[in-house]
């Protein structure tokens, strides 16, 4: 996605970045006002849709019971999957989607490759036999710019979410086993998110860098920076994307304010969704149609 | 409003789902009351009563509804369909919970729920606004169905008090749970248990022996002693059967002896088919045709079946000791090779308990309340039932449901459910033997009777599209005497053209019973009228089976015909079908018909049709024949009745005219010639009827018995069976044929229906047809009814609907259609046998002759021509010096004292009436003639036989 600005325009953007003076009125390091509902999809085992400025996005997750990876027989695994929808923008029509949600997949896939983000050992329901596989489905309905922070809190707000059946695992005598389905929907597990990475994607306009890029200022940019970083600003993972080059000073400068506004953007997330759970099951919806 | 309800399941593959459904709440769902001013007379159907008036409780003497929870209606189904009991609100919970755990019990609550007589009235409180309730944490399924019910029935009493507040209408919650009683009674709701408020009806005492007895501790003080071993759960027998320690079957009792059974193994392992169980532990409280799990026992356990018959004598409860002693006494020395696979029960996954027919045993205590029931079915145990008017049930035929089997308990106890009658009594013994051959005969429902047509009744415009008129035609039938449901005509005429047109005219039942509807339903489950000795039970309601579908004579009938254009050597030239109105000119019987034809005055013309049908008849028969269709015999009886008290006062061997060959050959030609169209234009889902041919080894007994008379019975084909079965006439014994067509008959396989999408042998042997299937009485049999439909489709005269066209759903109604036929054939032959006996009962004793059938190892089986009567003569009897008995399995022969039996021998034999088991009445046969000494019975020691079974009776009673 992206738009065609004339060169008067990107010089106008520009020279207001380098004054600490966005065009829709922020700082070089506010986010735009996030929006974060979970539970929307009622036959997922968690959901979240989150709502960047004019980016839309849906993330589900299914709990499924598989077999654990061979080289790791004692957990869980995640997988992830991107459908970049051709409502979001009329290139994705067709296959035209398909090189983009590779990338966000696979970006996905290495900030969560690791021990801390995710305790997979809960997965595990029978060592070597059953485990859950959590399908994470990532639905792009608009894109307004900032994509990659805006999934990894939808994906944050959605693993928060997900309550995955408790299932017991029966053993006879002659070691056969038999998995039993607790017949209380409530009795349920609930995965720890406290050490799920969010993406925080800098981008480089003129000399300055800044957060969570419109449409408008990514297409002023040259080079961006994805760093993941925990709630504890641990950086778990960093991406350069785009074809310009960043010099190593700036990129250590972009690595420390992001550390900053990661801190930040992880603490109002958690805040928001404790709030949101503290509400009950009958908390009014909003949904779609609000 | 729009809820979604959420559920997780585990399916079969072993993966959890989510699954959620969207759930609508409505706020027009009326409370069923009458005139309520609140919800309004928004429904049709069966509504509670206004004011309750004539259930005068003890416990509660104002006007109530009751409300029972699904336990309740579970278990006590047979207390609430007792015409005192009504104003019954079934919620919607309660009845999703019992169809999912038994569906005869649904089916009869739907019956009762249909009644309007009884008020019963269903809430769909799931869907009301105010009682629908959402799980909560914590709270399992069962939990929160106990709430819903709470919940309405508090709803109930707060709507009532509000509309009706003068009235004091009272909704009662009954319900056997103890808990869910108090939560109740805390919540301000009246409750009770079903046993107190059974209890409470004072004027009517006689309902509390329809209780189910449940409660544990009654049984536990009886006896602490555990007989059995604890069934395992349904979990674990899964496992097991998965893993293959455990093997699934279904449990089969014995007649002869109630310490053994057998289980039969589902799935395709052919070695271990079947699994022996013998001992009264082993058998683990098993009920015949339950499906169980069961356990092998290792190989040095394995016993062989023994060849001992027992009865259940045991009168007092609890006699273990004395089973253990008679369980040793089956383990007599055997060789290993008659060792089978020995097992045990260790868990029942699906009882399939059903009401019993039986009688009552009067427990030796007086005044006890406690008695024994001994069903009719020997394979099942006997049941133990409290029950207050057990000297007016005593001599009676009664029937009892099984509750339970507790593991201290010797017998499964039970509780009372109807009485039917005296034993002997005439419609008591019918209803019997209805009821043990699973043959629905109830009156047809109101919901059925509601899809027939209107009377008076007349053709349409409507119903004449699609359809010719042929009332033109000189069409007559040819039947039984006093046959009301003619379902075929015939014509037969020249055409200018020098050949001749025949027509086969069935009854378009089709037309009058629409796929899907309720009488379409009931129809199919029928599955085939059944004729009893003095009584039909119908498929279709008599207005269509007796009028409108009966092709009588002189009225507007609608029919589905079969025109064929003949030369005069009867060769099909030309086939079409078509739906048309007929009048018959003429209903005959067989014997009018023959009349006609033979009397050479007559010249009108039925009488020309007749005679040209006759003449091609022949020919066709002789075609058939040269083909290799068999003709077979088998000895059928009818009774003449007397009029006034119809009890049978006569018997005769059914006679065979020339036009019962008449009609029968027009019928099968027309079966054949639909079952080519239907196949040709579905053949995927025809339904057609194949005769499998036997398996060699079955002719076995025949040929042997042919040789020892010097004849030969080739068996190779159909054809050269045939044959030789027409060679084999003896000048000086010229009831050999029969005997031997008879015995053929024996030999063969069962026919049955079949779809012909799933099969790939079509072949009729007796007919020796290579497709066939049923067309021409779809008044008596539903099969007939699927091919009209199909026959309508493939000629365009009416239009389809999916489950005509879907294989499995066709295969699953010939399954049904198969085990009715089966079952309506032995209700046939038992109502024969006990009008055979009701017969020989008014005739004393008679001394008749008959002729061996088959030789047994200590019997023969003869039979009487006369009487068409086939009974066995035993020369082992109890308590009796046992003769030199010789049996040769070549010949086969029976050598006794110095003399030898073959089969077909002629010997004398004296038939009585043994009515030594009340409930097992006979027909016994002793030997007359030859004289044997020590066999035979001189005429004065006879006389006293006969009185002895009575002395064993009063022994019995006391």
């Amino acid at each position: 996605a992206s738009v065609a600005l004339s060169e008067a325009e990107k010089v106008y953007i520009v020279h207001g970045v380098q004054e600490d003076l966005r065009v829709d009125g922020r700082g070089c390091e506010d986010y735009r006002c996030v929006e974060v509902e979970t539970d929307v999809v009622s036959n997922t085992s968690g959901s979240a849709r989150v709502k960047l400025g004019h980016t839309d996005i849906l993330v589900g997750v299914k709990a499924e019971m598989g077999t654990p990876k061979l080289e790791k027989p004692n957990e869980g695994y995640l997988e992830f999957f991107v459908d970049c929808s051709a409502n979001a923008t009329p290139e994705f029509e067709g296959r035209g989607g398909d090189d983009l949600g590779t990338e966000i997949a696979n970006t996905l896939y290495r900030i969560f490759n690791n021990k801390s983000s995710v305790d997979l050992r809960s997965l595990c329901i029978s060592p070597r036999e059953h485990c859950w596989v959590l399908y994470v489905d990532v639905l792009l309905l608009e894109c307004g710019g900032n994509l990659f922070d805006a999934i990894s809190i939808a994906v944050k707000a959605a693993l928060f979410n997900t309550r995955i059946p408790r299932v017991r695992v029966l053993e006879d005598e002659e070691g056969a086993k038999d998995i039993e389905l607790s017949d209380d929907p409530y009795d349920c597990i609930r995965l720890s998110v406290e050490n799920v990475p969010c993406i925080v994607t800098l981008c480089k306009i003129g000399c300055r860098h800044v957060v969570d890029a419109t449409l408008q200022e990514e297409a002023c940019s040259l080079a961006s920076l994805l760093v993941s970083v925990t709630s504890k600003g641990v950086v778990t993972c960093m991406r350069k994307v785009g074809k310009g080059s960043l010099d190593p000073e700036s990129i250590f400068e972009m690595m420390e304010s992001s550390k900053r506004v990661g801190k930040v953007l992880h603490v109002s997330l958690q805040s928001l969704l404790h709030k949101e759970e503290s509400l009950g099951p009958k908390r009014p919806r909003v949904g779609f149609l609000g | 409003m729009l809820r979604s309800k959420t559920f997780l399941k585990k399916t079969r593959a072993g993966g959890v789902v989510k699954i959620v459904r969207e759930h609508y709440l409505r706020d027009d769902i009326g409370c069923g009351a009458p005139a309520c001013s609140a919800c309004g007379g928004a429904h049709a159907g069966p509504a509670l009563e206004l004011q309750p008036r004539d259930q005068a409780s003890s416990l509660c003497p104002w006007p109530h509804y009751l409300l029972p929870d699904t336990n309740v209606l579970l278990h006590q189904i047979d207390v609430l369909e007792h015409p005192a009991i009504r104003n019954v609100i079934v919620l919607q919970t309660v009845m999703q919970e019992v169809r999912n755990r038994s569906a005869p019990i649904y089916k009869r609550i739907r019956d009762v729920t249909n009644n309007q007589e009884k008020h019963f009235y269903t809430f769909t409180n799931e869907h009301h606004k105010e009682t629908y309730i959402e799980q909560e944490q914590g709270e399992n399924a069962n939990d929160r169905n106990d709430r819903a019910i709470r919940v309405a029935a508090k709803w109930y009493n707060e709507h009532l008090k509000r509309v009706a507040a003068d009235s004091q209408l009272q909704v009662i919650l009954i319900t056997n749970d103890r808990k869910n009683k108090e939560k109740a009674v805390q919540e301000g709701i009246p409750a009770f248990t079903c046993e107190e408020y059974v209890k409470s009806l004072t004027a009517n005492p006689e309902l509390i022996d329809r209780l189910a007895y449940l409660s544990d501790e009654m049984n536990e003080i009886e006896s602490g002693k555990i007989i059995f071993s604890e069934h395992l759960p349904l979990s674990k027998l899964q496992q097991g059967i998965k893993s293959g320690s455990y093997l699934q079957g279904t449990f089969r009792a014995s007649r002869e002896n109630y310490l053994e059974a057998t289980v039969w193994i589902h799935g395709d392992k052919e070695e271990e088919k079947e699994i022996l169980i013998q001992g009264i532990k082993h058998l683990n409280r098993a009920v015949h045709e339950d499906i169980v799990a069961v356990e092998l026992l290792p190989r040095s356990q394995w016993v062989a079946p023994s060849s001992v018959v027992l009865d259940d004598e045991g009168q007092n409860e609890d006699d273990v000791e004395k089973d253990e002693e008679r369980e040793l006494l089956l383990k007599t020395a055997v060789s290993e090779k008659m060792l089978r696979p020995t097992g045990r029960v260790v868990g029942i996954i699906k009882r399939n308990w059903r009401p019993y027919c039986g009688m009552l045993s009067k427990s030796d205590i007086k005044e006890s309340r406690r008695h024994l029931f001994t069903p009719a079915d020997k394979r099942i145990p006997r049941i133990r039932i409290e029950t207050r008017q057990a000297s007016a049930l005593e001599g009676r035929r009664i029937i009892v449901a099984i509750d339970g089997w507790p593991r201290n308990s010797r017998y499964p106890n039970g509780h009372f459910v109807k009485n039917l009658g005296d034993v002997g009594e005439k419609e008591t013994e019918t209803e019997v033997l209805l009821l043990e051959h699973d043959v629905p005969h109830q009156p047809f429902s109101q919901a059925v009777l509601s899809f027939l047509p209107r009377m008076p009744w007349s053709i349409t415009e409507e119903d004449m599209k699609n359809r010719e008129d042929l009332r033109h035609l000189c069409v007559c039938s040819v039947d039984p005497p006093g046959c009301t449901d003619i379902d075929d005509a015939l014509h037969c005429r020249e055409l200018s053209n020098g050949n001749l047109e025949v027509g086969v005219h069935i009854a378009d039942v089709s037309h009058f019973i629409r796929p899907g509807n309720a009488l379409d339903q009931e129809s199919a489950r029928r599955g085939t009228t059944v004729y009893l000795c003095e009584k039909r039970i119908d498929m279709v309601p008599e207005l269509l089976s007796s009028n409108l579908c009966s092709l009588r004579s002189n009225v507007d009938r609608l029919a589905f015909s079969c025109i064929w254009e003949m030369n005069h050597n009867a060769e099909i030239l030309k086939t079409r079908f078509t739906k048309s109105v007929i009048n018959s000119k003429a209903s005959l019987t067989y014997a009018e018909a023959q009349m006609r034809i033979d009397s050479a005055a007559m010249n009108d013309d039925i009488t020309t049709s007749l005679r040209g049908l006759n003449q091609l008849a022949k020919i066709l028969k002789k075609g058939r024949i040269e083909k290799g269709a068999l003709t077979l015999s088998s000895p059928e009886i009818r009774f003449h009745m007397d009029s006034e008290t119809h009890d049978p006062i006569d018997l005769q061997t059914k006679e065979l005219r020339e036009t019962n060959s008449m009609v029968e050959e027009f019928m099968l030609l027309a079966n054949i010639s639909v079952a080519k169209k239907i196949h040709e234009e579905f053949s995927e889902h025809a339904l057609l009827r194949k005769h499998p041919a036997p398996p060699p080894s079955n002719y076995d007994i025949l040929v042997k018995a042919a040789k020892s008379k010097n004849l030969q019975i080739k068996t190779d084909t159909a054809k050269s069976l045939a044959d030789s079965l027409d060679r084999a006439e003896s000048p000086d014994f010229p009831y050999l044929n029969t005997l031997l067509r008879i015995l053929a008959t024996r030999c063969m396989m069962q026919a049955v229906y079949f779809c012909s999408g799933m099969d790939n042998d079509f072949h009729h042997y007796g007919l020796a047809s290579p497709i066939y299937t049923h067309f021409t009485s779809p008044i008596r049999r539903y099969a007939d009814i699927i091919v009209h439909r199909l026959l309508a489709v493939a000629i365009g005269a009416d239009c389809t609907y999916p489950e005509l066209t879907d294989k499995h759903k066709l295969s699953d109604i010939c399954k049904n259609l198969n085990f009715r036929h089966k079952m309506a054939q032995y209700a046939q032959r038992a109502s024969v046998a006990f009008h055979t006996q009701l017969f020989f009962k008014s005739k004393g004793i008679v001394s008749e002759e008959a002729y061996i059938l088959f030789v047994r190892k200590n019997a023969i089986v003869v039979l009487i021509p006369k009487y068409g009567l086939e009974g066995t003569v035993f020369f082992e009897e109890k308590d009796k010096p046992k003769p030199r008995l010789a049996y040769d399995d070549e010949i086969p022969s029976l050598r006794i004292e110095g003399t030898v039996f073959h089969v077909f021998d002629k010997v004398k034999v004296k038939i009585t009436l043994d009515s030594s088991n009340l409930q097992h009445q006979k027909i016994r046969m002793a030997l007359v003639e030859p004289q044997i000494p020590g066999i035979n019975i001189p005429p004065n020691v006879a006389d006293k036989a006969l009185t002895a079974p009575g002395g064993k009776k009063r022994k019995l009673e006391k």
